[in-house]
């Protein structure tokens, strides 16, 4: 009485259709069970009429015409051609055949479309965004090639194919440049967006007037003066800055900052000491820069190995046998990785005792960071370079 | 011309097709013969008891097996080959009848308008008619799978395959069916159980 019920298989029961287990259940579930029994005998009034229907006999001379028709089988045939063609004649075939072929000539436009005019999502948060020339108020599309600019009321998010979102601040001026699913890519003229992507690395860039932005799976939010330097402060994940052969690989934690004509700087971990920021900032791009290096170094701590690691190339000899005298205080080597090595920036060897101090560089040692890196590395590992935005 | 259904299947082997694909005209009048009422029932019941319209599909299967049987492969068991052809052809006819029908005219059926009722109640015969004029009310997807089963005695399985559907569905339908005879039919209760 409490088991399910068994309205669904009454005819077949009755019919001996149910498996021995399954008959038992129904028997045991009619015995206890009103409702059902009352349906049980509808059920079996039902069959007991069905097996009441007479066959028919064929009329006699069946044969006899179908022979005589079996004679004009050409005759037939010939009809058979015009039946067919009556079925399709049919107003509601024709309907529907019309309907199906706007249906899909619309799908292939927009599929055309799609392909020769691709375009992103883009949603107002805040104000009124524009597109163009055009403002929107709610939804709008960011073709190829468009601009995409906020004034200071306004804010705007960006879904980025299917691979992530960008968000625009107020004072923003955007443009796509491309999509594909090779390749998506947004130039960043002046503002600041926050990017979140999704994607395998490598997929996404934004161009800036200073760098490119390779995004290896990450956040961040990246900044352009109306001077066209930048500062990329990475959240998640890692980004790789480029301009030409000058690249800095930034993880999150830290930040990087980049001037045209320069490219970009060496980066940092944001926590570093204000002295040793401001030592950086004169060795980047400033005039003093022996006395900014005695500086930096006394100022570096372990985790500072990600800004003195990339100073390694980017200075003469001299300084970088100072520098690396100091990293080998602050995490030695491998047994591997010899000096001689380190001065001649062996590749290995840079590699080698870049993998060790990765270590002390947040919870870069996690196997989805190691993926990523390994993506990098093994790559052409070449950015498209900007060219004639200085 | 009426008579009760029998469940038991007709034996055709596969020489007897082989035969008939070759051409052999007798062999075909056996096929045609042991087939031919089963072929009229089914489309009796589906084209509303017409029996002009069911003689002339029965005609046109027919017809249509004589060309078509050598594509006949034998990885399908011929009746169920046979029965879907039937019910294809049926419901073509019924839905081409449909269509040239005034809105609220009945099908045409070989209902007896002289029928006298005291008589049916208590005539076998007419217990049968009235479960055919039943039948013709029920539409095509309820109808179908009542007249496999008890015209043809097929199994819910072998209903589900030449109806193309799964055999829950066939007994969901058949559910439907019963309950439908029943309720119209149930007047007739005392005559089917004395």
């Amino acid at each position: 009485m409490f088991s399910r019920h068994v309205y669904k298989q009454l005819s077949a029961y009755c019919q001996g259709e149910l498996s021995t287990a399954e008959t038992k259940r129904v028997s045991e579930h009619l015995i206890g069970c009103n409702s059902c029994r009352n349906e049980y005998e509808q059920i079996k009034l039902g069959v007991i009429l069905a097996q009441q229907i007479p066959r028919v006999q064929a009329p006699a001379k069946l044969w006899n015409d179908l022979q005589g028709r079996s004679a004009s089988a050409r005759v037939l045939n010939t009809k058979a051609g015009p039946s067919s063609l009556r079925l399709f004649l049919r107003p509601k075939f024709l309907l529907a055949s019309s309907i199906l072929i706007v249906l899909v000539s619309l799908g292939m436009f927009w599929l055309y479309l799609r392909e020769t005019h691709p375009f992103w999502e883009v949603v107002s948060i805040d104000g009124s965004p524009q597109i163009g020339a055009r403002g929107i108020k709610q939804k709008g599309r960011l073709g190829l090639g468009q601009w995409l600019e906020t004034d200071s009321r306004s804010r705007a998010e960006i879904a980025v194919s299917s691979i992530g979102h960008v968000e625009i601040d107020p004072n923003t001026r955007v443009r796509l440049v491309e999509t594909k699913p090779t390749e998506h890519r947004l130039e960043l003229q002046h503002g600041r967006l926050s990017a979140r992507i999704w994607a395998p690395p490598k997929l996404f860039y934004v161009d800036t007037p200073s760098a490119v932005a390779a995004d290896l799976g990450c956040a961040y939010t990246l900044e352009v003066d109306e001077y066209g330097a930048s500062l990329l402060r990475v959240t998640s994940g890692w980004v790789a800055l480029q301009l030409r052969d000058r690249e800095s690989m930034v993880p999150a934690g830290a930040a990087c900052a980049t001037r045209p004509g320069i490219g970009p700087g060496t980066p940092y971990f944001e926590d570093a000491s204000d002295s040793f920021r401001a030592a950086l900032q004169n060795i980047d791009f400033g005039p003093e820069k022996n006395q900014s290096l005695d500086l930096l170094l006394v100022n570096a701590r372990v985790r500072d190995t990600l800004t003195l690691w990339h100073l390694l190339a980017r200075v003469d000899a001299a300084d970088r046998a100072r520098i690396y005298e100091r990293m080998v205080e602050l995490v030695p080597p491998p047994d591997t990785v010899t000096r001689a090595d380190v001065m001649a920036l062996k590749p290995d060897a840079l590699d080698s005792w870049k993998e060790k101090l990765e270590l002390s560089w947040s919870n870069y040692s996690s196997p989805t960071m190691k993926a990523l890196k390994k993506v990098w590395t093994s790559g052409t590992g070449k950015i498209h370079e900007m060219e004639g935005k200085k | 011309m009426e008579q009760r259904a029998v469940m038991e299947q007709p034996t055709i082997d596969s020489d007897l097709i082989v035969a008939c694909q070759r051409g052999d005209r007798e062999s075909f009048r056996l096929l045609f013969e042991t087939y031919k009422d089963r072929v009229f029932s089914i489309a009796v019941y589906s084209l509303g008891g017409d029996h002009a319209a069911a003689a002339d599909v029965t005609q046109q299967i027919f017809l249509k097996l004589m060309t078509s049987i050598t594509q006949f492969r034998g990885d399908a068991e011929f009746t169920t080959w046979l029965y879907r052809m039937v019910i294809n052809a049926c419901t073509d006819e019924h839905r081409r009848r449909r269509r040239f029908l005034p809105i609220g005219e009945s099908m045409p059926s070989s209902r007896t308008v002289d029928r006298n009722p005291q008589e049916k109640r208590y005539a076998r015969l007419e217990i049968g008619n009235s479960v055919r004029d039943a039948i013709n009310e029920l539409k095509p997807k309820f109808r179908i799978p009542i007249l496999l089963k008890y015209l043809e005695g097929l199994s819910y399985e072998e209903i589900a395959t030449v109806m193309d559907c799964s055999k829950g569905t066939v007994a969901s339908r058949l559910n439907r069916g019963h309950k439908a005879l029943a309720k119209r039919l149930g007047h007739l209760k005392g005559e089917l159980l004395e």
